[in-house]
């Protein structure tokens, strides 16, 4: 460049340089941090650093070689044993991203291992428990019965409220390993004039989640006829029965009774799918049974999804975290960021719909109506007049009929007369017309 | 004595290398900070080095090293270029005892040092090597782990981006310098 010349540049660059003042604080301060050896590490060298010459200089991504005496430098290298740790670390250092990438990848690893893990490990020790505690070793066969679902509602022996009921009638179908989706059984179908009350029963699909824990969601209505003046009792009833097995009240409704129906209730309740089907027998006991439904479905499927999803999301949150703690432009640190927020809402978004899906299926809910029978229908009493009040009434009667007589006659008359009127007059004015010619 | 051999590396090489690091990272904290860096890796270290004649350009090899790590993790958090608290700081750190003088320099000197800093860092660094460390183009190459070509292009090209700056070529037509340096 001719107007840049290397003495040009070399002079402007250093008078730049020389503009710089040294601070009078640096040599010092270079020695302090060496005697009072702030790293926590030897400034003083050992024999273990000795090798790592170039670890000062590859700080850069860039491959360095030494300057001057570099046979010197890597002669005066220990044994590779001695410096096993500070190659590995000085390695770590020039491949961050792969050093990243494989954390990454074991992260993914072990989560997805122990996401694994943490689904068949414990079926296979309640299959082997079940084995253990039944005398004849016998596991209850078929993927979908109750024993085989130790720890869920099933297990207990009253969860499946359905199935007890259908079990009842028959043609229903219990504890059959049904296909997927939801066997449904309906025992009997009768009006509600009937003795024999409707009764629907709905199953889950029992096989489903092998290796989980069945999550049954249970709901049922009743609609019972009960004595009259005895709903308020009934209501108290079912309060006291939701209460005694571990519920509550979830909703509870009364109406007035019409001319033509009685007083009704009706009262949600939600109990422990345990007491589900013992819930539901006493609640049968309150009146008169004339509709009776219940339904469970299996959401183990949905339940284990959402908890798998969740463990996905929360493996990819830690990634994240991991590659935040590494960013350094405020750019990367914006986007990992926004990453993570947006991880944040749909873990948080998981989270809510799988407690959601564990109180339903840890609740079941029973709907009872209560209706109590109609008011009897009230006559109205015949009453014979006697012969004074019935002459009164007819001539209250004949008075009002001539009234109404003179009345109707009274146009056509009043008619007639304007017209006679009207042919007087004009008989008068020609007559007077007449005379007055003939004179 | 410890301290008496560090002290004559810090009496040899601090003031050149902190004015080497003030020029690639166009800021004096992080210049200090990376150059008391490079002095304590290279004294923990020391023990590769066999002879004191060595010790120069090696310390010199840290000392660009750690400025490189230096850019790699602050430049997305700090705005590199000279503002005018440290042009001001400049100007009352020149020598010269004639304000004229003073004022002249501390000019060549921020527009030098914009000049360098508007340079992308791979041009910067052996412009500073070459231009203020006098090092050569050998050296350079082994400094920044480059093959001596590549330094000849890459100071080729940073001097005609240096042409190109209307500032630069100003510094060059106003005369600025008198008494140019030798190359």
């Amino acid at each position: 460049m001719a107007i840049l010349d290397d003495g040009l540049l070399k002079a402007v660059v250093r008078q730049a340089g020389d503009s710089f003042g040294i601070s009078p604080t640096g040599v010092s301060e270079i020695l302090r941090r060496v005697n009072t050896d702030d790293d926590g590490r030897s400034l003083h060298g050992d024999a273990g650093d000795a090798g790592d010459a170039s670890d000062a200089g590859d700080e850069r991504s860039e491959p360095v070689s030494t300057i001057g005496n570099v046979g010197a430098v890597r002669t005066a290298r220990p044994a590779p044993t001695a410096r096993s740790a500070p190659t590995v670390r000085a390695t770590a250092r020039a491949h961050r991203v792969l050093s990243v990438a494989a954390a990454v990848l074991v992260l993914l690893a072990v989560g997805g291992g122990a996401v694994v893990l943490g689904h068949r490990t414990p079926d296979a020790t309640r299959r082997l428990r079940a084995a253990l505690a039944t005398p004849s070793g016998h596991v209850a066969s078929g993927a979908g019965s109750a024993a085989d679902r130790p720890g869920t509602p099933a297990s207990s022996g009253v969860d499946f409220g359905p199935n007890d009921q259908a079990a009842s009638t028959p043609g229903s179908t219990d504890h059959a390993p049904a296909p997927a989706g939801a066997a449904t059984g309906t025992s009997a179908r009768a009006g509600a004039t009937s003795d024999a009350p409707a009764t629907t029963s709905q199953a889950a699909s029992l096989p489903a989640g092998i290796g989980h824990s069945a999550r049954i969601e249970q709901t049922g209505s009743l609609d019972l006829a009960v004595a009259r003046g005895a709903l308020s009792t009934t209501v108290n009833q079912l309060t006291a029965l939701a209460g005694a097995n571990g519920g509550f009240v979830a909703d509870s409704q009364t109406r007035a009774g019409t001319s033509t129906s009685g007083p009704g209730a009706t009262v949600t309740i939600e109990v422990p799918v345990a007491s589900f089907s013992a819930v539901l027998k006493k609640a049968e006991s309150f009146g008169k049974v004339a509709a009776l439904t219940t339904q469970a479905s299996d959401v183990t499927g949905q339940y284990v999804d959402l908890q798998d999803r969740i463990t996905a999301l929360q493996a990819s949150r830690q990634q994240y975290l991991t590659i935040m703690s590494r960013a350094y432009s405020i750019s990367d640190v914006l986007a990992v960021q926004a990453q993570l927020d947006a991880l944040q809402s749909q873990i948080e978004q998981l989270q809510g719909q799988l407690a959601l899906l564990g109180n339903e299926t840890a609740y079941s809910s029973l709907r009872t109506g209560m209706t109590e029978p109609a008011p009897p229908r009230r006559h109205r009493a015949v009453v014979v007049p006697s012969g004074v009040a019935r002459a009164w009434h007819d001539s209250v009667h004949g008075f009002v009929s001539g009234a109404e007589g003179l009345i109707r006659i009274a146009g056509p008359a009043l008619f007639a007369l304007l017209c006679l009127g009207v042919t007087l007059l004009g008989g008068q004015l020609f007559w007077r017309r007449l005379q007055r010619h003939n004179l | 004595m410890v301290e008496q051999r560090l002290e004559d590396w810090l009496e040899e090489g601090y003031a050149l290398s902190f004015r080497t690091a003030c020029l690639i990272l166009g800021n004096r904290a992080d210049a200090e900070e990376a150059v008391q860096e490079a002095f304590l890796r290279a004294w923990r270290f020391r023990h590769a080095l066999t002879s004191v004649t060595s010790v120069k350009p090696w310390l010199y090899r840290v000392v660009v090293n750690s400025c490189y790590s230096k850019l790699r993790q602050e430049i997305p958090h700090r705005d590199r270029r000279a503002d005018d608290d440290q042009l001001a700081q400049l100007a009352q750190c020149t020598a010269s005892s004639d304000p004229a003088a003073r004022a002249e320099q501390s000019e060549t000197a921020e527009v030098v040092l914009a000049a360098l800093q508007r340079l992308p860092v791979s041009l910067r660094v052996p412009v500073v090597l070459r231009y203020y460390a006098d090092l050569s183009e050998r050296d350079i190459a082994r400094a920044i782990g480059r093959r001596q070509g590549t330094v000849k292009s890459r100071l080729h090209e940073a001097r005609r981006r240096l042409a190109g700056d209307p500032n630069m070529a100003m510094l060059a037509v106003d005369g600025v310098l008198d008494d140019p340096v030798e190359a």
